[in-house]
């Protein structure tokens, strides 16, 4: 794989078709005009507009620049959004879990208690603690949640509303979302407090230990489905109700796939009983200690925003992605089919599959007790990455033989 | 061989007992909350609970009992008497001192003084936490018409006492005269 081809999605976010015509090597043309022909269907925000009437002094570059705002509002909003019911549910489950009922008086069950939240938050005095490095300190939460925004403009929302359908989808993600742990640091080392540095260095070292048996177990399904782009694993799936074809049952080392790489997602989202970095009984919340106000809650933000992209990822290479009998339902082919709603559908189909994955996130959360850190490299180094790696030696080996077998 | 063994079974383990652990986890979050939800609804307070005290003002002779009961003299009561009756000025507990020991309940001649389930107080003001236990101010409108007939019953008895002795007089006279 060459670097020229890795650099490609990067520009695909922006506009394709701008990138296609540049392209000058043979090579970087075919992988181009490859591309072009998948992200043909590519923001959809931008061909509506195109179809709005619109005046001559508009110059035409202001359409796809429109759709890109447009495009970032949205992720924006999917983002605040999504913070505001993760920490509903998570408050709601923890609470259950323990015989309580968690938030009950702002709205219908304490619906709106992450708004109350929210505007405390905005209200709240905005620290900087003396001797901190102010410039560092500023940017870390805007690093973070930046680079949770890039990842989720990959994310389709539905089999044709999507921001930037990059062929290299998964890689785009895991790289981005691996670049929380700068911010993170940034944080840990601008706040000048020995809590913020403990958390910044258990942040580095986990994300290390875990990353790579992350990744490993993430070959098994793309050995099995051999794409990287998510709505093209995503058709891959469609199969019997919306069930038949999900990557999970193609190949037996696929569910071990699984659990190794949930294992390696509550790591690398700091998730219990891998939060570590943000211990609040032992490190008084790790590299947060300092943080107050919305700078606090960009980094929650980008907590919620990372669990949710994992959890959608994990549904898009295990589970089925879009596919479930109410997709199937719809589909072309299916017993009613039309396009709006099954669009419709798949949306509701990847919110809800990522929503379970939150919920079992939440649910291991308040079972397990917080590891050790000895434990913690104890499991990413010892156990996870050695079986992962077995996990894709079978894998491969039985697509090899069910490819020499069946033809 | 030991130590290959050994890794297996705490992949096992810990795969189980993560397992049982969920499980439980799974039983509690399905189970119903225990939380009584508390302004909406509350928890039953049993009969014999020292909560905020109430007056039977009807009874009390303002005997002071109570007051000097009191370890931490946070009763105090201020009474005119007319005759049996009692005009009331006014019957404080300072519930910045009270202790709620229930004390100042047992020596009551009358029985009228009790410790209710009563336990919400909530106050802005330090002042208003010394509470009045009395019902009305005054006297009550029974006591006043008892006391006005007491004091009918008195003047006619002392009219017809005067009535008597003028009679007497008179019967004195009239026989002086005879004689």
């Amino acid at each position: 794989m060459s670097l020229s081809t890795l650099a490609l999605p990067l520009s695909l976010l922006t506009d394709p078709a701008l990138k296609l015509a540049e392209s000058e090597t043979p090579e970087v043309a075919e992988a181009a005009a490859e591309m072009g022909e998948l992200t043909s269907g590519t923001n959809l925000i931008n061909e509506l507009l195109m179809l709005a009437p619109i005046p001559d002094f508009v110059p035409g570059w202001a359409i796809p620049l429109t759709a890109i705002m447009i495009g970032v509002a949205i992720v924006m909003g999917v983002v605040s959004l999504n913070a505001m019911a993760g920490t509903w549910l998570e408050r709601k489950v923890s609470g259950h879990i323990q015989c309580r009922y968690g938030p009950m008086r702002a709205g219908w069950h304490g619906f709106l208690q992450p708004l109350a939240d929210g505007i405390k938050l905005m209200l709240k005095e905005d620290m900087i603690p003396i001797g901190s490095d102010r410039v560092l300190f500023v940017m870390a939460p805007a690093l973070v949640l930046a680079s949770v925004l890039g990842a989720l403009a990959v994310m389709p929302l539905s089999p044709d509303f999507f921001f930037a359908d990059a062929p290299m989808g998964l890689f785009l993600i895991l790289a981005l979302t691996s670049t929380t742990t700068i911010g993170v640091i940034m944080a840990g080392w601008a706040s000048n407090s020995k809590w913020s540095v403990y958390g910044a260095m258990r942040e580095a070292a986990q994300v290390v230990a875990y990353e790579v048996p992350l990744g490993i177990s993430l070959l098994v399904p793309l050995i099995v489905a051999g794409t990287f782009s998510l709505t093209e694993v995503s058709e891959m799936q469609s199969g019997m109700f919306g069930i038949g074809g999900w990557l999970i049952f193609k190949n037996p080392f696929m569910f071990p796939a699984l659990i190794l790489f949930f294992i390696a997602v509550l790591a690398e989202s700091k998730r219990a009983p891998f939060d570590l970095p943000e211990s609040e009984s032992e490190l008084v919340s790790g590299f947060l200690t300092e943080y107050s106000g919305i700078r606090w809650s960009f980094f929650f933000m980008e907590e919620y925003a990372a669990m949710f992209l994992y959890c959608v990822v994990t549904a898009f290479f295990f589970l089925g992605g879009f596919n479930s009998p109410l997709t199937w339902l719809f589909e072309d082919g299916g017993l009613l089919p039309n396009v709006i709603l099954w669009n419709v559908a798949a949306f509701f189909t990847i919110v809800v599959k990522g929503y379970i994955g939150l919920f079992v996130m939440m649910w291991v959360r308040w079972t397990l007790p917080r590891l050790r850190i000895d434990q913690v490299m104890t499991m990413g180094y010892k156990y996870l990455t050695p079986i992962s790696l077995v996990c894709v030696l079978g894998a491969g080996i039985w697509e090899w033989g069910k490819a020499a077998l069946l033809g | 061989m030991v130590t290959v063994s050994k890794y297996f079974e705490n992949v096992w383990k810990s795969m189980y007992s993560t397992c049982v652990g969920m499980r439980i986890t799974w039983r509690y979050l399905l189970q119903k909350p225990i939380t009584v939800q508390y302004p909406d609804e509350r928890m039953p307070i049993p009969n014999r609970y020292r909560g905020i005290h109430y007056l039977e003002q009807e009874k009390c002779i303002n005997c002071l009992a109570c007051a000097r009961a009191c370890p931490i003299d946070c009763i105090e009561m201020d009474a005119v008497r007319h005759g049996k009756e009692l005009e009331w000025i006014s019957f404080t507990l300072d519930y910045q001192k009270c202790m709620f020991c229930e004390l100042c309940v047992y020596p009551c001649p009358k029985d009228c003084i009790h410790m209710g389930t009563e336990f919400a107080f909530v106050s802005e003001d330090r002042s208003e936490f010394v509470h009045d236990l009395l019902s009305y101010k005054g006297m009550s409108r029974d006591a006043r018409t008892r006391m006005i007939e007491a004091d009918k019953k008195k003047a006619e008895k002392a009219a017809a006492k005067a009535a008597k002795a003028a009679e007497k007089a008179a019967e004195d006279a009239k026989g002086g005269d005879a004689n």
